[in-house]
């Protein structure tokens, strides 16, 4: 195991009101794996990956939980340490999130050699040594490493997403957390970007990836395990070949049902054949969060929430239809 | 360094401020002309108190007067020659100095005007953008309160009155510093000593008048701006990389840097204008004096000539400002389309 995330909550505090984008989420990452992380918008994926990653800023704040990351060997309880703390020892070596918006991601003004050096300076490395390094990292990801001497801007969308990824992999960080990479980019470069994280991965550089997406079919080309959120909770975590051949949660059966179908229309707008909308997460509703969307809604779903337990080995599911409760 | 999409770029701006400058010079030309009052009639009645009030040489002096000053001319003629003279440099008679030269009345105050502004513009810039960055990078603390409130406050106060008190502070109240001119009267400018410190005791308070009124409005814009930059996404990213935090406020400070650039330069474009009100207020011999001078008489072509060396410098300064931010931000440079 990796990363191992207890019962945590982030809410973003507002003045009157919390969003409660993460409410109680616990689930870990083993090593040597890619996490599939997807769920509509707003459902709380950006904030889960902030809150994997300790990146936890003004009004976003860890209400409750515990986040354990395997740190030399042993667990660590990132979740109290400092935000100085966090960035000495986490990100870059330990963690490191490739934002959503990762085409703006590298400084504009100077050319990318200049920044991989300025990297150095911070970490206390030697600049020759991490120079060689990124081109290195360059020629991995399928980049001529002479585009070092250039400006982020001079590269196309495509390669400037490869750009990215090396530079954020430039240290090895176990985990690599990866937001919407692939949303901006056409199919073709969507399959090159995929097989360079699959290829980091598999050279070790990267020991775990989570890959975070709204797009199950992008996700199903590189997952080995998804986790389903839906408004800020997680329900339903499996193996992708179990969850594609029979997804149990009836969410996920919508979600599923809508890549799979054949208008590409419907496939592009994902979710939308689930009737409804998600719910404000201000004050979500009371129950099962999804029961007022639901095809198979019970009066059990209305009154209480359905615990993320497990079903079958190494399967767990949130919902009253697979539970002992129901009966 | 000149690529050709930078002198593509460069060129590319040339044009548009030559069609800009026309239209200007052409506002320059119609603007004094729309002001009510005909400067002539004040010459005239001057001139016929001491003519003993013969009409018939009254009415000669006009007839020479308007064709000296070309108003006797269709507008759209008039406006032909203007254009043409100016662009020799000749920007004609003043009528209120008549019957001296524009140029030659614009030329002596030029360096007085260039000596206060040119240091207090670049001494507000330089404080203004440092104490606004600190703000930035000291985000949320007392400094940065500090330096929001005393900025907001500054910037807000208006200049002539910021000047009438110092005036009446250190000139009037105190004494220490001479109220008016940029040096005694009586004294003959020269290079001594001792007309230096005079000199200097005289620009003291329409210096520090300027500084100050200035300087709050780059603090404010240069603290937005590093705020927004560090809020950005490449600074994100560059923390989640465990890049240092020096080293990322440097970028945002960089990035902050272009625009203050060229507000600087379009700042010192202006310069030549003299600082109108700190001028007035000090009675200080600058262009902004002089334009004063000239708006309350009338005197068309002073009034042009002054906007026209004004537009001129702005254009100048324009140019040099598309030049230095295509060799300051490489997508400039190197040919990026927006
Ligand atoms: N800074 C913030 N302040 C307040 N609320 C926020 C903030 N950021 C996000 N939220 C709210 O938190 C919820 C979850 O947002 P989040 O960005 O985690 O969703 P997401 O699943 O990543 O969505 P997307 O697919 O659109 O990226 C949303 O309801 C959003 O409105
Ligand atoms: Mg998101």
């Amino acid at each position: 195991m990796l990363l191992k995330v207890e019962n945590a909550k982030a809410y973003y505090k507002l003045e009157k009101v919390s969003v409660k984008a993460v409410d109680g989420v616990s689930f870990e990452i083993f090593e040597d794996e890619v996490v599939g992380v997807v769920g509509e918008s707003g459902s709380g994926k950006t904030t889960l990956s902030n809150l994997v990653s300790m990146n936890i800023l003004k009004p976003l704040t860890l209400v409750e939980g515990k986040i354990l990351l395997k740190i030399n060997g042993e667990f660590k309880e990132i979740s109290s340490m400092s935000r100085e703390e966090v960035k000495k020892k986490l990100w870059g070596k330990e963690v490191t999130i490739v934002p959503q918006s990762a085409m703006n991601a590298l400084m504009p003004t100077i050319r990318m050699a200049k920044y991989v050096e300025h990297l150095a300076h911070s970490h206390d490395l030697a600049e020759e040594k991490l120079l060689a390094k990124a081109e290195k990292r360059f020629e991995e990801v399928g980049l001529d490493p002479l585009w070092l001497k250039r400006y982020p801007f001079e590269l196309s969308g495509g390669m400037k997403q490869r750009a990215v990824i090396a530079i954020a992999t430039i240290l090895n960080p176990k985990l690599l957390i990866v937001d919407e990479p692939t949303s901006a980019l056409d199919v073709v470069n969507q399959r090159v970007f995929l097989k360079v994280l699959m290829q980091l991965k598999r050279m070790g550089i990267v020991r775990s990836i989570i890959f975070i997406t709204h797009d199950i079919a992008t996700v199903r080309q590189i997952a080995d395990r998804m986790i389903v959120m839906y408004a800020g909770k997680i329900v339903e975590i499996s193996s992708m070949e179990e969850i594609l051949r029979k997804p149990l949660h009836p969410y996920t059966r919508g979600l599923l049902n809508s890549v799979l179908t054949p208008e590409p229309e419907i496939r592009k707008r994902g979710i939308s054949v689930i009737p409804g909308a998600p719910p404000n997460l201000i004050s979500p509703p009371h129950g099962c969060r999804f029961h007022p969307r639901c095809p198979h809604v019970m009066d059990i779903c209305k009154e209480k929430d359905p615990p993320l337990e497990e079903v079958e080995e190494g399967r767990r599911v949130a919902c009253f239809l697979y539970s002992e409760e129901r009966r | 360094m000149a690529s050709k999409p930078m002198f593509r770029f460069l060129l590319r701006r040339f044009i548009f401020l030559l069609v800009t400058y026309i239209v200007a010079t052409t506002v320059v030309f119609i603007l004094p002309r729309a002001i009510p009052g005909n400067p002539l009639a004040q010459m005239l009645s001057s001139l016929s108190q001491v003519a003993q009030a013969n009409p018939e040489a009254i009415r000669a002096a006009e007839r020479t007067l308007m064709k000296e000053f070309g108003v006797d001319k269709p507008v759209l003629v008039q406006y032909g020659e203007f254009l043409l003279k100016a662009l020799r440099g000749d920007l004609g008679t003043s009528i209120s100095y008549y019957p001296r030269k524009v140029i030659d009345l614009i030329v002596p105050v030029i360096p007085w005007t260039l000596i206060l502004l040119l240091p207090a513009t670049l001494v507000a810039w330089i404080l203004g953008n440092t104490l606004g960055a600190l703000a930035a990078y000291r985000r949320n603390t007392w400094i940065d309160k500090g330096v929001l409130t005393s900025s907001l406050v500054v910037s807000q106060i208006p200049y002539y009155w910021l000047g009438m008190i110092f005036i009446f502070l250190f000139g009037v109240r105190l004494g220490w510093l001479p109220v008016q001119g940029a040096y005694s009267q009586g004294t003959i400018p020269s290079l001594s000593w001792g007309f230096f410190v005079d000199a200097l005791k005289h620009y003291v308070m329409p210096f520090a008048s300027i500084v100050i009124s200035t300087m709050g409005g780059w603090a404010i814009g240069m603290r937005v701006m590093v705020v927004y930059e560090l809020g950005s996404d490449y600074a994100l990213f560059s923390e989640y990389l465990g890049m240092r935090d020096k080293r990322i406020f440097k970028y945002a400070f960089r990035n902050s840097l272009l625009p203050q650039i060229t507000g600087l330069a379009l700042n010192l474009g202006t310069v030549l204008g003299g600082a109108l009100i700190t001028e007035i207020v000090f009675n200080y011999p600058g262009t902004g004096f002089l334009l004063f001078k000239a708006l309350t008489t009338l005197d068309y072509p002073m009034i042009q000539g002054i906007f026209v060396i004004l537009i001129a410098s702005v254009y100048l300064a324009n140019f040099i400002v598309d030049f230095l931010y295509a060799w300051i931000d490489p997508r400039i440079r190197l040919g990026q389309e927006e």
